[in-house]
């Protein structure tokens, strides 16, 4: 006798979806992602507009993730029109990365994962529960908000980076405000892995093919992409291995890198082997065993040595522009050209790829947004599957619980991943 | 005192009105003290959505029959509605294209030109179903009106309404009139200040997130624009990017 089990809409996570697993008595026949956020059809949007709008609508695609969507789309039009930034600008984008990284880890961790590791339903139960690590989340979270503010002109969807430039140079007073904090919030920062690195308690899951761009000491000039050990492909060929299908369940598309189902994310960066900041190198040198080679449940835990890794190097990058002083870097009047161009970013939940194309008034005629949640798609349920049939027979709420914990380990962020390309 | 019942929910949207709530680092935990979150799914499981709430922020517009049952079962378990966020008041940038094309077109570019496409309509914002009783703007609200609500709601009441445009703050911060002084694409005139100016204090033209203040003086914004060279085309792709549809001989 056929039923099924559904969770429905799944929580502690950005946008709606939901998880239907079908059995036949205990044995689970297949399980089912529907990421059912409405479609947001940015793609289609931006046909039409011009090169100079683009940044500031794609953005808007996602909140958690606004600031790696604008400088990802900046680089890609930057690409098309061929133009080059300072040393400063590239400099503070980087910063307002990193920033968005210990944001958004902090949020992700603290916020929505912390509940699953000491049993209760959500941030209010914490609050009552643990104000202590309550109170250590947000601290360690506002140091991000701030570089976010500080630099950006807003936590959410950024207004300062703008293309071949910058609105307002950060004077030096909020600069030194900033390495301040950053160095108070910084023993904070390194604690986090203590809670994440808690094993967790179910089957083992398949091997993942880990998806990340190639390390590089200057993060915005990657252009190629890793897969697994030994494969690699340059971003701007993306589209002859990206392959993308649409599936019945779900608003979001169904990606394919290199013919197989790719992991990104924290996990997939920390095996690719990227030169890390001081503590987090020691750290990660503490906890490699339980990473390399493991599966997607290690994510947290790489989630919370990248928190420490992108607070120690924002520091080192306020420190950086300390020394280079602050000067305007208005942006660049660019004479608009037919082109494309394409770029990737590392996002906090994985691999963005942005490509753009104009014609020759500048005006957007293609529009593609590849998302880490659209390339994950494949393997999260994959995982789930797996994870099911591991649990067979036990008791249901158990199984639910934990495919919703599964989710929660690859920080999926809906809302971006209904972007997808014209078939 | 009996604590203040919430929903916190989104619609079509990229959950940023959401997420400015749990960037209010140094109110959360008062916050979390103070209110009941009943639902709330992006932060809280084992919500219920059937209430009953003294109060549900709601953000994102209305743009599938999910969104629609959605915003019906909370208007109905709730005493107050808020528009939370310039998509719900509006439309925001997901109704950006709304007078140029169909539903249909924009889903088959990105879905394809054969198979079923998702339910999907033109984006709208709540004000076309139901009665909403307060509004955040904003693309992303700023914390302070949040808070603000907040602390209203707390005491029994709302805000007081604003009704000045961006210039006012803007001025009194003394920037560079970006619109006059260069001769940029600025919508700071006709759009609803409380933002405190916060894009031309760093450089960059008002871009519209807070949609249009109240007697704004459109067809003087459209005249100064094209007296400054800009194209009749590229003025209304920016003034409909939060906001479709406003009438550019409106003026007052």
């Amino acid at each position: 006798m056929g039923s099924v089990v559904e969770i429905n809409p799944l929580t502690r996570l950005e946008g709606h979806g939901s998880v239907k697993v079908y059995l036949d008595g205990a044995r689970v026949e297949r399980v089912e992602l529907h990421l059912s956020e409405s479609p947001r059809l940015f793609e289609a949007l931006l046909v039409g507009k011009s090169y100079a709008e683009v940044p500031d609508i794609v953005c808007r695609i996602c909140s958690l993730c606004s600031t790696v969507h604008k400088v990802t789309a900046l680089l890609a039009v930057e690409d098309a029109l061929g133009i080059e930034v300072s040393e400063r600008t590239s400099l503070t984008r980087e910063l307002m990365l990193n920033g968005a990284t210990v944001q958004d880890h902090a949020l992700h961790l603290y916020f929505l994962v912390l509940p699953d590791l000491l049993g209760v339903q959500g941030v209010a139960e914490l609050a009552g529960t643990a104000p202590e690590l309550v109170k250590q989340g947000l601290a360690v979270k506002k140091v991000g908000s701030l570089i976010q503010e500080t630099v950006g002109g807003r936590l959410i969807h950024p207004v300062n980076i703008r293309l071949g430039g910058l609105g307002r140079a950060i004077p030096k007073h909020e600069l030194t405000q900033l390495r301040d904090e950053l160095r108070l919030a910084l023993p904070a920062c390194r604690e986090v892995c203590r809670l994440f690195s808690t094993p967790f308690p179910f089957p083992r899951l398949p091997e993942p093919a880990f998806l990340a761009l190639e390390p590089s000491s200057a993060p915005l000039a990657s252009r190629r992409l890793r897969l697994g050990g030994d494969r690699s492909f340059a971003v701007r060929e993306y589209r002859e291995h990206v392959e993308e299908t649409l599936l019945p369940h779900s608003n979001a598309k169904l990606s394919k890198v290199m013919g197989v189902d790719a992991t990104v994310g924290a996990l997939a960066r920390l095996h690719h082997g990227p030169a890390l900041s001081e503590g987090a190198r020691e750290i990660f040198k503490a906890h490699r065993h339980e990473l390399i080679g493991k599966d997607i449940r290690g994510n947290n835990l790489a989630q919370a040595i990248e928190l420490c890794d992108a607070a120690e190097r924002a520091l080192e990058l306020v420190e950086r522009l300390l020394e280079l002083g602050a000067a305007p870097e208005a942006g660049i009047a660019a004479a608009p050209h037919g082109g494309t161009g394409t770029a990737a970013c590392e996002a906090p939940r994985g691999v963005l790829i942005h490509s753009y194309s104009f014609d020759d008034a500048g005006i957007c005629t293609q529009a593609d947004v590849i998302t880490p949640t659209a390339l994950n798609q494949a393997a999260m349920g994959r995982d789930l599957l797996a994870l099911a049939r591991g649990m067979e027979g036990e008791e249901t709420a158990r199984m639910t619980a934990a495919l919703e914990r599964l989710i929660r380990c690859y920080d999926p962020c809906i809302s971006c991943s209904v972007h997808t390309f014209p078939l | 005192m009996k604590p203040v019942r919430l929903a916190i929910a989104g619609l079509t949207a990229c959950s940023g009105c959401q997420l400015t709530l749990l960037n209010c680092e140094d109110e959360l935990a008062d916050v979390l003290r103070r209110f009941e979150l009943v639902y709330f799914p992006m932060a809280q499981s084992g919500g219920r959505k059937e209430g009953p709430f003294d109060a549900a922020l709601v953000e994102g517009a209305v743009s599938t029959p999910a969104d629609l049952d959605m915003l019906f079962s909370l208007r109905n378990a709730s005493r107050l509605l808020v528009a939370y966020g310039t998509c719900a008041a509006f439309g925001g940038v997901a109704a950006m294209n709304n007078g140029q094309s169909t539903r249909e077109e924009l889903l088959r570019t990105v879905y394809g030109g054969q198979g079923s496409l998702p339910e999907s309509f033109a984006p709208a914002p709540f004000g076309n179903f139901v009665s909403v009783d307060w509004t955040i703007r904003g693309c992303p609200p700023e914390k302070d009106e949040v808070v603000e609500l907040l602390a209203a709601l707390l005491a029994g009441t709302l805000p007081p309404v604003r009704s000045y445009p961006v210039c006012t703050e803007c001025r009194s911060r003394e920037n560079l009139c970006l619109l006059l002084e260069k001769g940029e694409l600025c919508l700071g005139p006709v759009i609803q200040g409380g933002c405190n100016a916060r894009c031309p204090a760093t450089g960059i033209a008002c871009e519209g997130c807070r949609g249009p203040v109240r007697e704004a003086n459109v067809a003087q914004e459209l005249e100064l624009l094209l007296e400054r060279g800009f194209g009749r085309d590229e003025i209304e792709r920016r003034m409909n990017r939060f906001k479709p549809g406003w009438d550019y001989g409106q003026r007052r």
